[in-house]
């Protein structure tokens, strides 16, 4: 795939939650002044970051990405007054959260970036993809998924006793 | 030897349960009583929602008292309205939860009639209900109590309890972890939820599970895998801690019924801790319009935002 | 199942450059229901427009993937465009796979697998897309104004004048507000009262305008095209129906000396009074507070004298509700109160100035009552202390406006003018007098207003100071003004007989607790905030309510008269539609599992969550339930990610289309 930059064993993938008024926009932004961010980045469109569901984040992890991008409007510029604010409180907590089970925070970047910041847009998709890429993949919600609890097989002597017993 | 807690008061406030009960019973003023009764296992107790004043002999409060009453409020809140004014028997921790539930437009105050009780504390899930109140056996969530005497119910029995100071497990065990790295951290949780087996005992006693229906439960599309396996039971916990954060107050019952013994109470503790150490905000002491996790300033901390 | 068309755009060369777009489509072709997948040139051009339109019915397509530009761009052009080949719109969804891949990535193999990845999401997506038919809401063609001042006067008359029914509300027992007040208006000298009371008769004397005065909102409800607002009518005393405004009950009432704030308190009026003599409506209205009927129960006189019987010491506040579709709030301004601190506010006083003290210290307005011709001196300039002439006379500018540590930041806009005007008058006026004025910059932008500015200096001989003053004080009969003239360095000392204090404008009082009850965001200082500073000056961020005049920010008249035509213009073209229509994403609650624990309609910025009764057949209450009203929601979901079980849903962001693209990486 990475045939004619072979640069990297490994590229994690990104995924971005964005707000469309001012996040999207500035990715745009970026397009237009056509400057260059790695390819890692898979982006989903909502109209506000209070919108973004923490549970995605989750759901993110769980089906492999490495790192997780959620940026919106700057505090006062949210397009429905106060998206962004909620917001903030929401994954404030959140990341508290993920952070006690054990989930590295350095794969959940949080940013505000305006519809003029096509720069800054750039400098953190590509800041969040090599600190990523650095850290290797995101392996704890991948394995969980490949683990069964328990076959339901009687194959260990503590099991077969507890049977018995029945 | 360990230090024996004084819970010679219980007999006193059993008494003063009694007459009140009988009181608002017989006086109308409310159609049903929900309380503590004796069990058959000696010394044990069980919830009792008793509806004749005759009946309100039967009620008692013991260190075995350790349900939290308030999820027969909400689990069966459709049917309130209808019988009108219920009477319930609140500790401390219980009381948060109705204070909470008032907050989510849940329960109204009016329909209530609280009988709060000065408590020393109650036994841990472990141990045999008969057991004397120790350092040793007193559930962990006593140790650590901040409300021994209810505020704002209608009727208290008098009684100071005293409680000794004990070292907070909860706060401590929150510290050790904390402490640790991301890895060992996840290492220890992945072992405590691969125990899970998907009863939903901690979301059925929990009296801020009221949904009707769980998202968690939902197909289309399927947020959570609903299967007892270690992915599902994961984002089934952390999605339960953070729908919990800012409203649980700490009553441990989902703790105190898991059968595969999960530190439930620890998520919901750090929540609490950081929405204080964030935003000021402790549950359960006030009616509030707004918890902290939906409402906002436009000061609010922002270090982690780039 | 679905069968999904996609359509890969070049875009010229814009995204084929980098992305092998018949790769692309390949791939996408093989992906699980999609039935047809191709590439074409330009998909935005005409023909490529209507291969699209073509293809949904040759393919009986059920969803289209537009790969191309930002759906920023072009969302709306392929939307309409399937809606012509008889698909609901928003059963299209666009792929960016120019501005988020071709245009940021150089190496060809890599954007385009993402490109296919990309494309895959949307496929993904579309297929949970449900068909949201256009949202419509009737319109209630009439409009509230609220105040009377110009801008609210203007307003008022524009729509009126259009054809539609206009309620204008005002508190003050006539309409004028503070352009009433003034003696001459800036450019050009002309009579404040003659350009305005013609104004106010119109509005009285215009049959689709209804005036409500000495009243104010009570409680507004509903939504754009639909409010529902609750006026309170203060009891006036006297019916307004009854008066003919002959004014014997003035005459002969014997409380005579309470100073009246339509001249600044310079004046005096009766307990039954009119404002000033052109007042519109011309009914009087009992000051209870000072009236001895209301304070002792005696007098009664101006019922006695009162020949239709109009004066009726009974009357009541009533409650009056009139159904509107759209609202023009016109709250004007007040002037910075100078010596006090506002309780609980941020802005501190400038009791170093002596205001309030010192009697012949004053405001910018008083000095406008006492130029004016029917002002209480008769147009004199005299000294309140002495009802002397004052011969040298100094005026300050910016007192509040401008100065941070006091707490206000921004520029009132309109002192530099009137002050320079004030040196007019005054000089027209006391031909032998001498006018100083302090300022910090003189902002004079707007037509022929820099050359009346210095029209002041060059012919009306004001003397201009460039610097702040430092202290003020009374020594004998004379105010001595000290200060510094920072263009030459030096101290300056002018023993003045009149100080004029060019106050800083702030919103009218009262101006944030009306906000709360219409819904709309205003900033620190209690202005009200427009929904675009540049692009949508005159509209709330709440639908069907627009902003004029000072109540938004500091203006001048001919600044607040167009804003006024605006707003009106604004609501004109909102009673252009019988219906509203609105696009479609919305939320929606799922009452099956809503448990009414309100968490949306806490975090909803809109208002917009509404709490329902659901009952049986029997009438007995099931439970209560959110409900969103479509009219209201503004779109941003936040309800959605905060509710617990998810029974409120954004339509066109549900969890399902989200988890759909999650889950398609």
């Amino acid at each position: 795939m990475h045939s004619e930059k072979p640069k990297h064993d490994f590229e994690p993938k990104i995924i971005a939650f964005v707000c469309t008024w001012c996040t999207y926009a500035g990715a745009d932004l970026a397009g237009t002044s056509r400057m260059q961010y790695p390819a890692n980045v898979r982006v989903l469109k909502f109209p506000c970051t209070g919108r973004i569901d923490p549970v995605f984040i989750l759901k993110a992890f769980q089906q492999g990405a490495d790192g997780v991008l959620v940026s919106g409007c700057h505090p006062g510029d949210c397009h429905y007054i106060a998206g962004n604010f909620h917001a903030r409180r929401r994954f404030a907590a959140f990341r508290k959260l993920l952070e006690f089970v054990g989930v590295d925070l350095e794969r959940l970047q949080f940013s505000w970036v305006s519809a003029a910041e096509g720069g800054k847009w750039v400098e953190v998709v590509t800041d969040l993809t090599e600190k990523v890429r650095n850290m290797g993949p995101m392996t704890e919600f991948k394995e969980l998924a490949l683990e069964e609890q328990w076959s339901g097989a009687i194959n260990t002597e503590e099991l077969k006793e507890a049977f018995n017993q029945i | 030897m360990t230090q024996t807690i004084d819970t010679s008061i219980y007999a006193a406030v059993t008494e003063a349960i009694q007459s009140e009960a009988q009181r608002i019973l017989a006086a109308g003023e409310v159609t049903a009583v929900v309380g503590y009764a004796a069990a058959r296992r000696k010394g044990s107790a069980q919830p009792i929602v008793i509806t004749a004043a005759a009946d309100a002999q039967k009620l008692i409060f013991t260190p075995a008292c350790v349900n939290n009453l308030a999820v027969y409020l909400t689990k069966a809140k459709k049917e309130i309205p209808k019988s009108g004014r219920i009477g319930i028997v609140v500790k401390g921790c219980d009381l948060k939860a109705l204070v909470g539930l008032m907050g989510e437009s849940q329960l109204k105050r009016e329909q209530l009639y609280l009988i709060g009780v000065p408590c020393a504390g109650v036994l841990a899930s472990t141990i045999q209900p008969d057991t004397g109140l120790t350092a040793d056996s007193i559930a962990p969530k006593c140790r650590e109590c901040d409300a021994r005497l209810p505020q704002g119910c209608d009727f208290v029995p008098a009684g100071q309890p005293v409680t000794p100071e004990l070292e907070k497990k909860y706060a401590s065990e929150i510290a050790r972890l904390e402490a640790l790295t991301p890895q060992e951290r996840w290492a220890y949780w992945k072992e405590q939820f691969s125990k899970c087996i998907k009863c939903y005992a901690c979301r059925q006693v929990c009296p801020f599970c009221f949904c009707e229906q769980c998202l968690c439960d939902r197909n289309k599309p399927q947020m959570v895998d609903t299967t007892p396996r270690p992915a599902g039971n994961t984002a089934w916990h952390i999605v339960r801690a953070m729908h919990l954060a800012g409203r649980c107050a700490g009553c441990a019952e989902c703790e105190r019924v898991c059968p595969m013994d999960i530190p439930l109470n620890l998520l919901n503790r750090k929540m609490a801790k950081e929405l204080k150490e964030l935003y000021a905000y402790e549950a359960g002491f006030q009616v509030n319009d707004n918890g902290p996790l939906n409402s906002y300033t436009e000061k609010d901390d922002q270090s982690f935002i780039k | 199942m679905s069968r999904i068309g996609v359509f890969v755009c070049h875009c010229g060369e814009n995204i084929s450059r980098t992305v092998d777009v018949e790769r692309v489509a390949a791939q996408v072709a093989k992906m699980p229901g999609v039935a047809f997948a191709t590439d074409y040139k330009y998909m935005c051009s005409d023909p490529g427009q209507t291969l699209l339109k073509k293809t949904i019915q040759d393919q009986k397509l059920s969803h289209v993937v537009v790969a191309a530009c930002s759906p920023r761009m072009h969302e709306k052009t392929f939307r309409k465009a399937v809606e012509a080949a008889g698909l609901n719109p928003y059963l299209c969804e666009m792929a960016n796979i120019r501005e988020h891949c071709s245009w940021v990535h150089e190496d060809k193999q890599e954007a385009t697998a993402k490109a296919i990845e990309i494309v895959g999401m949307l496929v993904e997506r579309v297929k949970k897309n449900r068909v949201l038919p256009t949202i419509t809401v009737p319109v209630t063609k009439r409009s509230l104004v609220i105040g009377g001042g110009i801008a609210g006067i203007q307003a008022a008359l524009d729509i009126a004048d259009a054809g539609h029914h206009v309620v204008l509300v005002e508190r003050d027992p006539s309409i004028g507000g503070h352009m009433a007040q003034l003696s001459e208006t800036f450019p050009t000298l002309d009579c404040s009262q003659c350009i305005m009371t013609p104004k106010m008769v119109d509005v009285a004397n215009h049959p689709n305008i209804t005036l409500y005065s000495y009243s104010e909102i009570e409680q507004v409800d509903g939504y754009i095209g639909n409010f529902q607002v609750t006026i309170r009518r203060k009891a006036r005393s006297v019916d307004e129906d009854k008066c003919t405004g002959c004014g014997v009950c003035m005459e002969k009432c014997p409380v005579k000396k309470i100073p009246n704030k339509f001249d600044c308190n310079l004046g005096m009026r009766p307990a039954i009074y009119v404002p000033f003599p052109q007042a519109v409506p011309n009914t009087p209205v009992i000051d209870r507070d000072n009236c001895i009927k209301f304070k002792t129960g005696k007098c009664g006189l101006c019922q006695k004298v009162c020949g239709p019987g109009a004066v009726d010491y009974e009357q009541e506040d009533r409650l009056v509700v009139e159904p509107v579709g759209a609202i023009v709030v016109a709250t004007g301004f007040d002037l910075y109160t100078i010596d006090e601190k506002p309780k609980g506010s941020m802005i501190k006083g400038y009791g170093e100035f002596g205001h309030g003290k010192i009697p012949d210290v004053i405001d910018g307005m008083t000095f406008e009552r006492l130029a004016s011709a029917s002002g209480p001196t008769g147009g004199k300039i005299l000294r309140p202390s002495d009802g002397k002439e004052p011969k040298q006379i100094v005026f300050i500018q910016c007192i509040g406006s401008r100065a941070r540590e006091k707490g206000i930041s921004y520029c009132s806009k309109v002192c530099c003018m009137y002050t320079a005007k004030h040196t007019m008058l005054y000089h027209h006026k006391v031909h032998d007098g001498q006018a100083y004025v302090f300022f910090m910059d003189a902002r004079t932008p707007g037509k022929a207003y820099d050359e009346f500015w210095r029209r002041s200096i060059e012919e009306e001989e004001a003397v201009y100071i460039r610097g702040m003053v430092s202290r003020l004080y009374q020594k004998g009969d004379k105010i001595v003004v000290m200060g510094s003239d920072i263009a030459v360095g030096v101290q300056v000392e002018i023993e003045a007989d009149m100080v004029v204090l060019a106050t800083a404008v702030q919103p009218r009082s009262g101006a944030d607790t009306l906000a709360q009850k219409l819904g709309i965001s205003y900033d620190k200082y209690n202005f009200y905030s427009e929904a675009h500073a540049k692009l949508r000056p005159v509209e709330c961020a709440t639908a069907g309510i627009y902003l004029a005049g000072a109540c938004q920010g500091p203006k001048d008249i001919p600044d607040t008269v167009s804003q006024a035509s605006a707003a009106a213009a604004k609501v004109m073209t909102l009673f252009a539609k019988d219906k509203l229509e609105r696009e479609p994403i919305v939320a929606r609650v799922k009452e099956a599992g809503c448990v009414g624990c309100f968490a949306c309609k806490k975090v909803c910025a809109y208002g917009a969550v509404e709490e329902k009764e659901i009952r049986d057949r029997q009438g007995n209450l099931i439970k209560v339930v959110a409900y969103v009203n479509p009219g209201v929601c503004g779109g941003c979901g936040t309800c959605q990610a905060t509710c617990p079980s998810k029974s409120v849903e954004l339509d066109g962001y549900t969890d399902e289309q989200i988890v759909a693209m999650i889950e398609a990486l």
